[in-house]
Parts: C-alpha cells; structure tokens; sequence
C-alpha cells in the first residue's frame, strides 16, 4: 500500500517575526534553523512511518508544494523515514490559498498513482486543517480529521478514532482516504544520525505544471496582504503585595469582581 | 448573491454555544450588509432545532431532514448543503471554527470553488465586504483579510463573538432532500464516548491552568479545588502534559487549544510564546509566578509573584466566601 505524508515547511516556533515597511514579512531564528517541518506534521510522518514498519504500507512519500527550495521538511521527514520526497513548485503556484493547496496535493497524489491513504497533520498555524478535508473533496476521497488512532487498517478499510469537539468517535471507512492526525496518535521519533545523512544525500525531485496539468491551481481568493502586528494588552501587570496570602488572595477576588469578570 | 448563511451545529434538538456565538456575529454583520440571515440546519428531526434558530433570531432556515445526518458526517452533509450553496450563491457562508465547523466550511468551499478564512475572531463590514480579523504566523502577527469574489466562507473563533438573544421569532424551515443516501457515505461511526466529566476548555468562561511549576501529577490537586469552586475548566502548559501529569485534552498552546475566556488563572507557568499563542486572547489574565520576572507576568492583569501552594489554596478560600 502506498501512503502520502503531506507536509509543509515553516518558520521555526522560536523564530523571530519582522513586520518589514513594505508589508511582508520575514524571520530569522537564534538557533540558526530559521524553517521547520510544521510541528504537526511530525505526527504525519511518524504515523506513516508505522504503518511502514508494522508491514502495512510498502512506500512512505512525503509530499509538499512551495518554493523550490523549501526543501527542510521534506529533508527531516526523510531523516525520520520515509522512503521517498517529492516538491511541487512552479511559478504557476505561487501564493495559493488552502484550496490551491488542496488542488496540488489532489492533483500530485493522482500524478503518483495507486495511493491508499493521503497523511495530514491537525494545521499549520491556525489554518485548522482546511487543507485536508478540501484535498479529499478534489479527490472524492473519504476525509477523516482529528485521528487519535489507528484501530485497523488492511487493504480496502480503516477503522480510526477521531478527537470531534463533544467526545470521541470511532469512524469506519473504505480506502482510499484522506487523514488528518492530531498529537495523540504517536510521539513522532527523533531523526536518526545515520537518516540525516541519507537524507542530505537524496536528491528530491521538483514536479511543476508540465507533470500535473493543472489548469485552474494558481491564484488565491483570499487576501492576505493587510498584516500588522499584534496591538499590545491594554495596561500593565498590577502586582498583588503577597505577604499576607490571605489578604492578597481577598484583594484579587475583590478586583475580580469589581471588574465583573466573576 | 445574497444572505449570509449560518452552519448550525445541532444534537439532540439543541444549538451549540459555538453557533450561537456565530448567529450572534451574522447578525451584526446583516444589518450593516443588508443581508439577511439564513440558518442551516442539517438533522434527523429538524423542527425543534428551527425553532430554536428563529428565536436566535435567523431571518430563515433552510435544512434537510434525514437518518444520514443524525450523528455529524461531512461526508453526509458536505454534498447536500454545497448543492444548496451551488444553487442559492449565499454572499457569505459562516461556521464556527470547531471540528464540525471547519469541515464543513473547509467542503462546501472546495465544492463550490469559494475562499475560505479561517478561525476569525472579529468582523466588520467594509463597502459590502466583510473583514475578518485573524492571527497568523504562530500568533505573532495579526491580518485583516477578505475573500476577493465569489461567497465569502469565513470560520469564527470559539468565544470570540457574543451569543445571539433570544428574540421570540417563530417561522418555518424550508428543506431539501439528502444528496447522498447511506450507501454513498463513505464513513460510518461504529462508536462513540462523550467528553467526559468536567468543564471543556473551549466553553469554558474561567480556566485555572498549571505548569511545570505544579510539580507532579499531585501538584494539580489545587489547581483543580480552585476550578471546582469557580466551575472552571482545567489547562496546562506543554511541559506539564509532556511530564504525564495530565491528559493532552487540557493543553493550551500552539500546539494545545486556543482559548478565549474571562479569565484565565495560570499557576507555575512562564508564560513562553507558544503557550501565549493559545491564552493571549483571554479577558482578563492572573499570573501566579515565584519568579517575579517571568514573561507571563507581561501580558497579565494581575500578579501575585509567590509560590503557587500557597497562593492557590488561599484564592479558593477568598472565592469561596463569596461564591
Ligand atoms: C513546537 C513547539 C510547540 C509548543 N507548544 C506549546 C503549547 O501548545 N503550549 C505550551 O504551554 N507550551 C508549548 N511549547 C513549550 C513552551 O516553549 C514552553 O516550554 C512551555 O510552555 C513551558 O511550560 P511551563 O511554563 O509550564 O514551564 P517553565 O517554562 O519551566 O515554567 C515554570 C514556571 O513555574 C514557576 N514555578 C515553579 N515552581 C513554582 C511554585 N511552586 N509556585 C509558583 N511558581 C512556580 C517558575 O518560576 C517558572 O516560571 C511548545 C514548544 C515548541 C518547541
Ligand atoms: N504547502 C503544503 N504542502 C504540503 N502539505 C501542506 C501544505 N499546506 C498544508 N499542508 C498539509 O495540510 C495540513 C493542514 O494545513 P492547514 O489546512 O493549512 O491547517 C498540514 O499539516 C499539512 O499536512
């Protein structure tokens, strides 16, 4: 069974953001590693890499579109196992929004063919995960979002356990389908020395229009351009003398209910 | 292309906090527009839900009624309320930004080929468009952002928009058949266990959260005594859930829950960046540090810098005497 990880390079947790005068932005990281795999995505890969070693899934192909460079995810999920990377890049791209996305994934995981399960992580950065669920729809693949875990998987079905926002559900589907996982599903490995070798070794092949065709991906029907910075918390910290708890804990509430917040 | 459309989240006959508070922002939003608001409603008995969306205020509720949409399944919904959307063209198409909510948003405007924003916490309407505010890049950084044609989807965050009143309004629902029937549905649920015990952290009005200052599993235990009393929901910080002291459910954080209530208490947390991303929206914050430098004392309204054992067991007393 051949399973896709998609998954996206971005900025570094602990990097710091620019707000530059000309309205774009830019980053840069003390640690010197300004890009990451998305965070959540560690959780894709580690779940197709399961699959991998528990003998279900015979190939692991981390999947990503960006600039043709944006090559770090891809590099760590190969580190961490997978067997194969491809990017899609082409200038055609640029700028998409989640359903330009979606419509790259669809297109590249048709391009690659015979795929049972297309891997998602829960987001990126507040995105909540859009890019999944319209990724299934262009491909008239079954979306499952929030899996906490896989319960059964053989050749034609999945049995999953999803996080939904009352509780937990277990969900069955035939394959193909789509997943998004969310953190519980497994704590994702460290890459090993010996991957991050390998890994700086393979050369990763860049897939653009010619290969996927695509006649309607570029463009975004979002604008995105008016970004500020975050207007400061009004006022500063009133700090409460702690030397008799019990009068600072009385002179706490009493705030707090002035304030109607109780 | 007109109406501003509303996903109504439903179970057992009721409306979800997080549709109200997304009926409450669609119609601030209508008036302004001049549009009016339209509830969707997809249920195995329709009828009582649309009730409770005319008292809140919608202008109409347009559903379906079948078996298939007992339990929520995108993939039962999603087909149904996208042909809806194919042949009405709403002008906007809100949901919360909830499992169910994305999902549904995140279907119907890949169907329909519409934009989609995610997870706004405020709105305005600007010359006929609306302008949803959200934050991006990890929390650092804030957009106004709009969908430059065609029906504007737009997901809204938990607690960010003040519920819709009741109004009294009565009126009847115009519904359409199910597109896909149980055969075509590719998922079934086969199991489900409810959220259990306890205030969930995104309805929650008042969270008391611990952090690696709490120091052990055991270490909680006043944390909880304090919510108990205020009937608030317990959070964490990363490094507590990364020790085993509490289930990943309670992490606030980027890679936790956003949340946004009156108050949020935090106990032993430094308050890093990435635990900001998931608090800084709340109302009012209480930080309770020994470290009188700690970054979370930064973004507080109140500080007691002072051990937590201490400080939590004397709150619960003072909140008690007047609770
Ligand atoms: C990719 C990534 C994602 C992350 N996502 C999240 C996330 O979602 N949520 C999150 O919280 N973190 C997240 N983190 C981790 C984050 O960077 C911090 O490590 C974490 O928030 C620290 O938790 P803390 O404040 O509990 O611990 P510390 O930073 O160790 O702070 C403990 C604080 O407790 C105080 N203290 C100790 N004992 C007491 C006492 N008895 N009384 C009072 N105060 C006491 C100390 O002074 C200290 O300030 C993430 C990190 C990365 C790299
Ligand atoms: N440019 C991209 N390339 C590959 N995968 C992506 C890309 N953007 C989003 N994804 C995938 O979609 C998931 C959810 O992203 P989002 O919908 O943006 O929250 C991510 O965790 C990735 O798995």
């Amino acid at each position: 069974m051949k399973v896709v990880v998609c998954t996206k390079q971005t900025p570094s947790t602990t990097a710091a953001i620019t707000l530059n005068n000309d309205g774009s932005v830019s980053w840069e990281d003390a640690g010197g590693k300004p890009n990451i795999l998305n965070p959540w995505d560690e959780y894709g890969v580690e779940t197709g890499i399961r699959l991998k070693e528990d003998g279900k899934a015979s190939d692991v192909i981390a999947l990503t579109t960006g600039a043709p460079d944006d090559t770090v995810g891809l590099k760590t999920a190969l580190a961490m196992g997978c067997t194969e990377a491809i990017i899609v890049a082409d200038e055609a791209y640029a700028g998409v929004d989640t359903l330009g996305t979606a419509r790259i994934m669809a297109a590249a995981i048709n391009n690659i063919g015979d795929v049972s399960l297309a891997i998602f992580g829960r987001q990126i950065n507040g995105d909540m995960g859009h890019t999944a669920v319209q990724t299934a729809v262009k491909l008239g693949w079954t979306p499952l979002t929030q899996v906490t875990a896989i319960n059964e998987i053989d050749d034609d079905r999945i049995v999953v356990e999803r996080a939904v926002d009352d509780g937990r559900e277990t969900v069955e589907a035939p394959l193909p389908v789509v997943l998004s996982v969310s953190k519980e599903i497994y704590e994702p490995r460290y890459p090993s020395f010996m991957g991050i070798r390998k890994a700086n070794r393979v050369k990763i092949p860049v897939w653009g229009n010619d290969e996927l065709n695509l006649d309607d991906a570029g463009g975004s029907k979002v604008d995105w351009s008016d970004i500020y910075d975050i207007p400061a918390r009004e006022g500063t910290v009133q700090m409460i003398d702690s030397d008799d708890m019990a009068d600072a804990a009385k002179e706490l509430v009493d705030s707090l209910f002035e304030e109607k917040v109780i | 292309m007109s109406a501003i459309w509303v996903w109504i989240e439903n179970k057992n006959g009721e409306i979800s906090s997080i549709s109200k508070e997304v009926i409450g922002a669609a119609r601030t939003i209508a008036e302004e527009l001049g549009e009016d608001v339209v509830g969707i409603v997809l249920s195995d008995d329709v009828d009582a839900v649309a009730a409770a969306a005319f008292d809140l205020g919608v202008d109409e509720v347009m559903g379906s009624e079948d078996d298939t949409f007992a339990a929520f399944r995108v993939t039962a919904a999603g087909p149904t309320v996208a042909e809806m959307a194919k042949e009405e063209e709403p002008a906007v198409f809100l949901a919360g930004a909830s499992v169910q909510g994305s999902e549904i948003a995140a279907w119907v405007a890949a169907e329909c080929d519409a934009g989609l924003i995610a997870d706004a916490i405020a709105l305005e309407v600007d010359d006929e468009m609306v302008k949803a505010t959200c934050l991006v890049y990890n929390g650092k950084l804030m957009a106004t952002t709009f969908v430059t044609d065609g029906t504007q989807c737009i997901t809204l965050r938990n607690r960010a928009f003040a519920p819709a009143e009741s109004t009294g309004d009565d009126g009847d629902a115009d519904l359409v058949d199910a597109v896909k029937t149980e055969d075509e549905i590719g998922a079934k649920v086969t199991g489900f266990a409810s959220a259990g015990g306890g205030v969930s952290l995104n309805d929650a009005n008042i969270i008391v959260s611990g952090g690696r200052g709490v120091a052990g599993a055991e270490g909680f235990a006043p944390v909880r005594e304090l919510a108990d009393v205020l009937g608030a929901a317990v959070g964490a910080s990363r490094a507590a859930v990364d020790a085993g002291w509490i289930p990943y459910e309670h992490q606030v954080g980027q890679t936790g829950k956003v949340v946004a209530p009156d108050l949020y208490i935090a106990a032993g947390i430094s308050g890093a960046i990435q635990h900001q991303a998931g608090m800084r929206g709340s109302k009012v914050i209480v930080a309770i540090n020994k470290d009188a430098d700690a970054p979370i004392f930064k973004i507080a309204q109140y500080g007691i810098a002072a051990d937590l054992f201490d400080v939590l067991p004397a709150l619960t007393e003072a909140f008690k005497e007047r609770l």
